[in-house]
């Protein structure tokens, strides 16, 4: 449903349509939503479905776009479930946000045009420690309260069937301490929104060889990968609350991006080869030349070390930099970032020599519209 | 016609308004993206206000937490370049009565319009920067914070719009300037949107009750033309915002 409803609002974000002057009715959206169920009414709206079908996902970009500012009557209509962003006083249902309507089914709501970071379960976030406190971390993730991260929900050294000791509790600052940053997922939420996270996967953890970078959280999109290996070397984390992680490329994160079978494998074992661990930890490739297990990488204390590895070269700073400065251009232009764009964007920047001078407003502006620029180019060659 | 002459008989004042005349009402929205989470710079008359709204955020203090809503703490800084003369008080103007009264008039105000039920054990803190006053400071701060807590997508129920209004002799002035601020009795208002309920209403001086009424009156109504404003204002700003995102 969540999920639903983020695709609705987005269609609805990002498209400059007309604004109708009364609720049309909801069909086109029943549509849209209830795929799977179109069978049971058959009868006289079977025509108008099948021939609506088509341009289903046009229409439903065109419903939702009214602007809405607080205190703002929506509708008087009592059918409608008010969702966030409204209040109803009797019949009439207010809007409580400026921002753009969003219906799903018989859920109206407002999505504000900006808000903080509202964690949803299993989003990939990158987070700040902001609190060692009793068998928790409190973990800052640009949200409206800290995320909370148990120390039951963490990969601790010495491997997956290790028992937690009191020891553990004592020497928690060891693993994280205030200010460190690492990626995490949203295990669930508790009752008044806030996150609980876990990093039980080998994907998440403590961060480090790399660099912050902050956007609004509305300009990334919830995907299904948020890792992705760039050109040059650098790895970036998009955190979906905007928080984003540039680090030198790993050799984890080589084994991620492998095709699964692994084209280089030479015998047997595909299957165990790709398998995911017990901990959900995508396994490294058997063949690869680091030959480290899982169970090795997974229990050393590496994983919370606090170094950069020696051989992050200046020439892998300047770069690390520059994807940097090219997100912030990205972020300035209000443009949604996506792995697509940063490595567009970095193709842009090779025109500038000098990493600062990315940041000039001139350039930023540039920089943004080569990246749609290209973008459309591409999009009519295929 | 003097120049210090607060209203003429021919029905101007100081500053060549009418008695039903605001002043000159700019704002932008979302000026500190990168330091607020709500922002907006106001300037109605000379009156040039910053607002910036954090949170709703953890707070910092165990002592802010507040487990069935959000906490809201508004502090105003007024700065001492902001009037005519520079002030001469050496200590910190934060803790002066006249501050402190003004914060927890908008405190008050603005505990009742923002859902504070929907943000529990978070704090809001809203922080006024006034550059520039004369007169009406209070209907302004309420301006500014309406449109900087709107840019940060915090949940309330109605703009609420202030202004002030003096009453010269039998003839209720809107929006005031400092100079009339010193000449007549004044009040100030906050109004709820485009209804006729007050969320705030400062009397200060004394005001015949039977000229109340009709100073409210004229009060409610300019009220309802700097919520107008506002909400054009807001308008522009969430279109450009919204265009800029479908350009891609």
């Amino acid at each position: 449903m969540s999920e639903v409803i983020s695709v609705v609002s987005r269609n609805g974000a990002f498209q400059k349509t007309m604004i109708m002057e009364e609720f049309s009715s909801d069909e086109s959206e029943d549509d849209y939503n209830m795929t799977g169920s179109e069978d049971e009414e058959e009868g006289e709206e079977g025509a108008e479905k099948s021939s609506s079908k088509p341009t289903s996902k046009k229409s439903s970009k065109n419903i939702d776009s009214e602007l809405m500012t607080p205190g703002e009557l929506i509708t008087s209509d009592p059918i409608w479930m008010r969702g966030h962003g409204t209040y109803f006083l009797e019949n009439d249902t207010y809007s409580s946000v400026a921002g753009r309507v969003s219906k799903v089914n018989k859920l109206l709501s407002v999505i504000p045009l900006k808000s903080r970071y509202a964690p949803e379960t299993g989003d990939h976030v990158v987070g700040r420690i902001a609190e060692v406190s009793n068998k928790r971390w409190k973990v800052d993730i640009g949200g409206k309260q800290h995320a909370i991260l148990m120390l039951g929900s963490v990969n601790l050294p010495g491997g997956i069937l290790r028992r937690k000791s009191e020891s553990d509790e004592l020497q928690m600052r060891s693993f994280l301490k205030e200010g460190d940053l690492l990626n995490a997922e949203v295990q669930s939420l508790f009752q008044d929104g806030a996150a609980s996270l876990h990093t039980r996967s080998l994907k998440y953890g403590k961060l480090r060889n790399g660099q912050f970078c902050q956007v609004p959280n509305s300009l990334i999109v919830r995907s299904k990968n948020h890792t992705h290996n760039l050109p040059g070397n650098v790895t970036v984390v998009l955190g979906v609350n905007g928080y984003i992680w540039l680090r030198m490329t790993s050799s984890m994160d080589l084994a991620r991006d492998a095709p699964p079978g692994g084209s280089t494998q030479v015998s047997g074992g595909e299957a165990s080869g790709r398998a995911a661990g017990p901990t959900g930890a995508v396994s490294l490739n058997p063949n690869a030349s680091l030959s480290i297990t899982r169970l090795e990488e997974e229990s050393s204390w590496k994983i919370y070390s606090d170094e950069n590895d020696a051989s992050i070269t200046n020439q892998l700073k300047q770069t690390i930099s520059r994807y940097a400065n090219i997100i912030k251009a990205l972020a300035f232009c209000e443009v949604g970032i996506t792995h697509e764009r940063i490595v567009l964007g970095y193709e842009a920047s090779l025109a500038y020599s000098d990493v600062g001078a990315l940041i000039q407003r001139d350039n930023m502006e540039a920089l943004g519209a080569d990246v749609l620029n290209a973008e459309r180019m591409r999009g009519n060659a295929e | 016609m003097s120049q210090f002459e607060v209203y003429s008989p021919e029905g101007l004042r100081m500053d060549g308004r009418r008695w039903n005349e605001l002043r000159r009402f700019e704002t932008s929205i979302n000026t500190h993206s990168h330091a607020a989470d709500g922002s907006s710079y106001l300037e109605q008359g000379n009156n040039k206000i910053i607002t910036l709204v954090k949170g709703p955020t953890e707070p910092a203090l165990r002592s802010q937490l507040d487990q069935t809503k959000a906490t809201l703490s508004i502090s105003v800084n007024v700065t001492k370049f902001s009037k005519f003369e520079r002030s001469k008080s050496t200590g910190n103007t934060k803790n002066e009565r006249r501050i402190l009264e003004m914060q927890t008039a908008l405190v008050r105000t603005f505990e009742k319009n923002l859902m504070l039920n929907l943000y529990p054990r978070t704090i809001i803190d809203i922080e006024i920067h006034v550059l520039q006053q004369d007169g009406g400071i209070l209907g302004s701060l309420i301006n500014g914070i309406t449109l900087a807590c709107i840019d940060a997508g915090i949940a309330m129920y109605d703009y609420i719009s202030g202004v002030s209004i003096g009453l010269y002799d039998t003839t209720p002035l809107l929006d005031v300037n400092s100079l009339e601020e010193a000449a007549m009795s004044c009040v100030t208002l906050g109004v709820v949107g485009k209804s006729e309920k007050l969320s705030l209403l400062q009397v200060e001086d004394k005001i015949p009750l039977d000229r109340l009424e009709n100073v409210l009156a004229i009060g409610i109504a300019g009220a309802h033309r700097i919520r107008d404003l506002m909400d054009t204002a807001l308008r522009a700003h969430a279109e450009k915002r919204v265009l800029n995102a479908s350009k891609r």
